[in-house]
């Protein structure tokens, strides 16, 4: 029974029932706990039924016994077979409680216990743990800046004031080792620099504080470069059946081309840049100038594509005027004047430059309209020249066969025959040539079928190959994603195990449980021994019993019919009569005795169920709470009377 | 100009060379303390932009150690070694800041950027709010101008500022 009883204090302090720690059993339950934890237990299992009773007696008598009424009520709502009503709570005895609680305990679902451990309670635990936060912030007392710790610092600043600002580190694995033969001559000094020269990653940053940073957004950029490669390799790299470096060159010179295009492409739609080779010439001048060779951030000056563009394509004619602003200069007396003379000579001289800029450009403009007729017109010419000399050509080929046939026709005849007899000989070779042609032809195109097949067959294989492949790829980084999953899971379920109370040792209860199985085990075994020995006796007993009635009956038979003759034989038929008689009463009082002893004990066993009942105290309760509720109701009738008077 | 590096014995030479090469990198230069006796304020300035200078033509115009060599002029010969070392150690480096620099041809361009996650637990109307709110400040440089962008936003907005980058994405990924 203890072991019981350890078992239900322990599931009715799991549904939040104040027990003390002294309470052991069910027997040192007061009224007020029973109520508690049946209360507590009926909220577990079904909250509707159970919000609407209060889980502590209410101090007047009448109002206990309704609460007794109602918590029995709810008992057999649920389904409790065994007898209850007020006087299960109020008057407790062991064994109704015991089988109460235990009833009330089987029923709390089983799964509350484990949807508290679930993760859906994440955003609630965040929640309580801002709460906790902000509690114990409002709990400290406010300090002046000035007078703050490092311990208030941390709670009572505005936030983390400064940003975080990524750095260039330099990192000795970072670099690919070197394959080209130049690059392998260099891989001595950066060795040699690594070992040197290199500072230590903290310090590379100007500031501490970006180290951090610096450190994580290497880290991410080379990741994300990495997963970006593999994929981009797994869906077009793998399809283009070349090896990876294969792959790069490729995709490198593909962009250097379409940037290449781009440029021209900026570049060309200006009206004024007729020829290609300007064009060219700026866009190595624009190389040049992300080569290196500028020094400062500013005269790489920033822009859109297109006003680089612009400015690639205007950058002569401003060049052509400083350089005639320059000749102009030179020609000028360098003798002194007076600064009026220099500023009106000067700006004389501008208007005169600038009318003259204005002249040449409207002179480029027209001579550029001019170059785009010529071009155009040479155009027209060459494509005319193109044609003549096609034309010419035919011409040429009609002329010379027609001079042939004149050739031959003084000697009609015999010409006609030799030519007759040529184009049989060239007809006899055709046809030869053909047959020829037809033996070479089957087996080389019977070969060009079956390479052909074989190709086929190898493309499918590829491409098999390439699917299964591919699975695999999916499949590695299924497994991936799964094996982390489950590794979370682990991780959680074990946080979750360790966060368990641990005072409840399964493997305890199992062997328990166990001992208990092979104890009854054994017992009933003991039962049948004890049964088939009941059994045994009462043959024995039928046995015996038939042995002396036919013993009896022939004895009885033979002394009866000595009787007749012989006195003293009637004596002893006498005797023998009387004897049977008694003995016959003896074995029923020896029956009478044990049904009297069975009673008896009985009788006793009913006597310690009543102890423990504990009629006594219970009977002095009763009347003590019957004569609260007699007072009640004079008090009650007494205010009747008084608000009647 | 560089003729100035031999002011200062060969044997320092190389670790000024590695911190000027830091500073064209992207991180910072030497500072001018730690040498103030070999050169005057104005040799310094002189001496750190002409050596920029040659490390980002030696390596932006790929030279060999003999243009290099040319563009060294007349610097003492172990001054040259230490130039060439420092030229050949550094090279990719170098040349991953040059393209960075090359690639940064707009007007404007993202230099770096935070964010910080904000849980606004109630407002002056609702007082349990729980929105997480996203503030993402972006470090952007404007015609050379350092310049901070402080956005706020709530879950609907940063989907829809992801999806936007994905799309930009996905277009820079079929010009490759």
């Amino acid at each position: 029974m203890e072991e019981v009883d350890r078992i239900l204090i322990h599931s009715l302090r799991q549904t939040g029932t104040d027990i003390d720690d002294d309470v052991q059993s069910i027997k040192q339950f007061s009224s007020e706990l029973i109520v508690e934890a049946v209360v507590r237990c009926l909220r577990v299992i079904d909250p509707t039924l159970g919000n609407g009773l209060s889980p502590s007696l209410p101090p007047g008598m009448s109002a206990r016994f309704r609460v007794g009424m109602s918590l029995a009520q709810a008992c057999q709502d649920l389904g409790y077979k065994g007898e209850s009503g007020y006087q299960t709570f109020l008057y407790s005895n062991e064994p109704e409680i015991r089988s109460l609680l235990m009833f009330l305990v089987e029923k709390l679902p089983r799964e509350s216990a484990e949807a508290l451990d679930q993760p859906a309670g994440k955003s609630a635990l965040l929640q309580k743990a801002i709460a906790a936060q902000i509690k114990t912030q409002l709990a400290l007392p406010w300090l002046p800046p000035s007078c703050r710790l490092s311990l208030h610092c941390k709670t009572q600043s505005s936030g983390p004031c400064h940003s975080f600002h990524a750095m260039q580190l330099s990192l000795p694995y970072s670099l690919k080792a070197p394959t080209k033969k130049q690059a392998k001559g260099r891989c001595n000094f950066v060795k040699e620099y690594w070992r040197e020269y290199l500072l230590p990653v903290t310090s590379q940053p100007s500031h501490h504080a970006s180290v951090p940073a610096s450190l994580l957004e290497n880290h991410a950029s080379e990741l994300s470069a990495a997963q970006e490669w593999e994929s981009e390799w797994n869906s077009q790299g793998l399809l283009s059946r070349l090896t990876p470096e294969e792959y790069c060159s490729r995709k490198r010179a593909r962009l250097q081309k379409r940037i290449e295009e781009q440029l021209r492409a900026a570049t060309q739609p200006r009206p004024d840049t007729h020829s290609t080779t300007r064009s060219t010439s700026d866009l190595t001048d624009l190389l040049n100038s992300f080569g290196g060779t500028t020094t400062g951030v500013d005269i790489l000056a920033k822009g859109t594509r297109f006003t680089h563009s612009e400015k690639f394509t205007f950058t002569q004619e401003p060049e052509k005027a400083a350089q005639q602003m320059a000749a102009a200069a030179s020609i000028l007396p360098s003798s002194h004047q007076s600064e009026e003379d220099l500023k009106a000579k000067q700006e004389v001289e501008i208007s005169a430059l600038q009318e003259q800029l204005q002249q040449l450009s409207v002179q480029m403009e027209e001579v550029g309209g001019d170059i785009r007729q010529l071009t155009v017109s040479i155009h027209q010419v060459s494509d005319e020249l193109k044609r003549r000399e096609l034309s010419n050509s035919e011409k040429e080929d009609t002329v010379r066969v027609k001079k042939q046939t004149i050739n031959l026709l003084p000697d009609a005849e015999n010409n006609l025959v030799k030519l007759q007899s040529l184009v049989e000989a060239s007809a006899k070779r055709v046809v030869y040539l053909a047959s020829q042609w037809e033996k070479h032809r089957a087996p080389l195109i019977d070969e060009h079928r079956r390479l052909k097949e074989l190709c086929s067959n190898r493309e499918m294989e590829s491409s098999r190959k390439l699917c299964e492949i591919k699975d695999l790829h999916d499949k590695i980084r299924q497994s991936a994603e799964e094996a982390k999953k489950k590794e979370s899971l682990y991780k959680q379920l074990i946080a979750e195990y360790d966060t368990l109370p641990k005072d409840v040792s399964r493997s305890a209860y199992t062997m328990r449980i166990l001992e208990i199985i092979s104890n009854i085990k054994k017992q009933k075994e003991e039962i049948t021994k004890i049964l088939s020995d009941t059994k045994e006796l009462q043959k024995e007993i039928n046995g015996l019993t038939g042995k002396l009635d036919r013993t009896f009956a022939v004895t009885d038979e033979l002394v009866f019919k000595d009787a007749k003759k012989d006195e003293s034989v009637r004596k002893s038929y006498k005797y023998l009569a009387a004897l049977h008689e008694n003995c016959t009463q003896l074995i029923q009082t020896i029956e009478d005795t044990g049904t009297i002893m069975r009673e008896i004990r009985d009788l006793e066993e009913q006597i310690e169920t009543e102890h423990g009942k504990k009629t006594v105290s219970n009977l002095e309760k009763i009347l003590e709470d019957y004569k609260a509720i007699r007072q009640e109701n004079s008090a009650l009738a007494a205010k009747i009377r008084e608000g009647q008077v | 100009m560089i003729k100035l590096l031999e002011k200062i014995a060969p044997a320092h030479c190389p670790k000024l060379l590695h911190r000027v090469v830091d500073g064209v990198c992207g991180r910072s230069y030497p500072r001018r303390m730690e040498y103030g006796e070999s050169w005057s304020l104005n040799e310094w300035e002189d001496l750190m932009s002409s050596l920029s200078q040659l490390f980002r033509v030696a390596v932006g115009r790929k030279c060999t150690d003999q243009e290099v060599q040319e563009l060294l002029g007349d610097l003492d010969a172990a001054c040259t070694q230490a130039v060439l070392q420092c030229v050949h150690a550094r090279w990719e480096e170098v040349r991953q800041a040059l393209v960075n620099r090359t690639s940064a041809i707009s007007s404007t361009q993202l230099q770096d950027f935070n964010w910080q996650l904000k849980l606004a637990l109630s407002s002056d109307k609702l007082s349990s709010l729980n929105t997480p709110l996203l503030n993402l400040s972006l470090d952007v440089r404007e015609n050379g101008v350092q310049r901070a962008v402080n956005i706020e936003m709530n879950k609907e907005e940063l989907q829809t500022l992801i999806n936007t980058l994905d799309a930009a994405n996905k277009v820079v990924l079929q010009l490759k």
